[in-house]
């Protein structure tokens, strides 16, 4: 009878989390061991509260940061791993392929795939589509010396997304707003 | 010199020393010469002064208020200071976290609008 309580209890507390987490935000492997053997981590992890805090401290003069300070007013977390490694394949593609796992659940769209074997270079890009409006971003990209996670949560504005092309060095993918997109630009001037 | 031998000394002592009446009159002169009625000066007591004992209690709750006005007003301090330092951090985070953001779409850039020649082996959709 104790055993049934306390295997409810846990089943409570452990599922907690699991419901706690927003809607496209995605379980992020902690690669704990991977910070040691990483010559370079980028590790972002902002919530809601964070980001608000984050969007106060923009400023509004610069262009760059005035247009991320208006993206993120509607999102509710970003969060990026990102490892660089001086040696090839240095991560675990286990860890990385249960990440694709969940996105592979329903909602969850990829909108792009590159694969390319000359340069072992993989991107997926993948949305999260709720009625109409993105409420998810999803980035995996994998090369041999460096992998990068980026999950984007929140009501993402494709049109603000499109903004910010041609800044932070956001190319233009395309994405339909019902506005002229711009015209494509050369790699230079894709450059930062 | 006159020399007086002690008894003379004596006598002249007790004789100058003797009782001698007050002159007729004297008593009702004297009691004449003062006041008729002396006024009963009231003697007023000394206020009593406020002692330490009695300020004590609004001593202390003052001084605690202002001790706690001072540590509310240096919590507060305190806090946006440190809420200013995460607010920084957080924006620097935000900023880095586009730029990676950007640098993998990009990627995603290149594989989308520059189709794999003839000759290359590559996937790309």
């Amino acid at each position: 009878m104790n055993a049934r309580v306390l295997i409810c209890l846990a089943a409570v507390f452990l599922a907690g989390p699991v419901f706690a987490q927003s809607k496209g935000q995605l379980r992020l492997p902690e690669f704990a061991t991977l910070a040691d053997k990483a010559s370079e981590t980028v590790t972002v992890t902002l919530d809601a509260n964070l980001l608000g805090m984050a969007a106060r401290f923009l400023s509004n003069e610069d262009p760059e940061q005035a247009k991320a300070k208006k993206l993120v007013s509607s999102l509710t977390g970003i969060y990026v791993r990102h490892y660089t490694f001086d040696s090839d394949y240095a991560y675990p593609k286990g860890d990385i392929d249960g990440v694709r796992r969940q996105l592979s659940a329903p909602g969850w769209s990829r909108i792009v795939e590159a694969r390319s074997k000359k340069e072992n270079t993989n991107v997926d890009v993948f949305v999260l589509i709720d009625g109409e409006k993105a409420q998810g971003l999803a980035i995996i990209a994998s090369e041999p010396r460096e992998f990068t996670i980026v999950n984007i949560v929140g009501n993402i504005d494709l049109e603000q997304l499109h903004d910010l092309e041609g800044n932070f060095g956001v190319p233009a993918l395309g994405i339909e707003t019902g506005k002229k997109a711009p015209t494509e630009k050369t790699p230079t001037e894709k450059t930062k | 010199m006159n020399e007086k031998s002690p008894g003379n000394f004596e006598d002249e002592l007790r004789r100058r020393l003797r009782p001698i009446d007050a002159p007729e009159g004297f008593a009702e002169r004297l009691m004449a010469a003062l006041p008729v009625e002396q006024k009963a000066t009231v003697v007023k007591p000394l206020a009593a002064r406020p002692s330490l004992r009695q300020f004590g209690l609004p001593a202390a709750l003052a001084a605690s208020l202002m001790v706690a006005v001072f540590l509310g007003v240096r919590v507060a301090n305190d806090r946006a200071l440190r809420e200013e330092q995460i607010g920084i951090a957080a924006s620097q985070q935000l900023m880095q976290a586009l730029r990676v953001t950007s640098q993998k779409l990009d990627l995603a850039y290149e594989a989308v609008n520059n189709p794999p020649t003839a000759g290359e082996e590559e996937n790309r959709s």
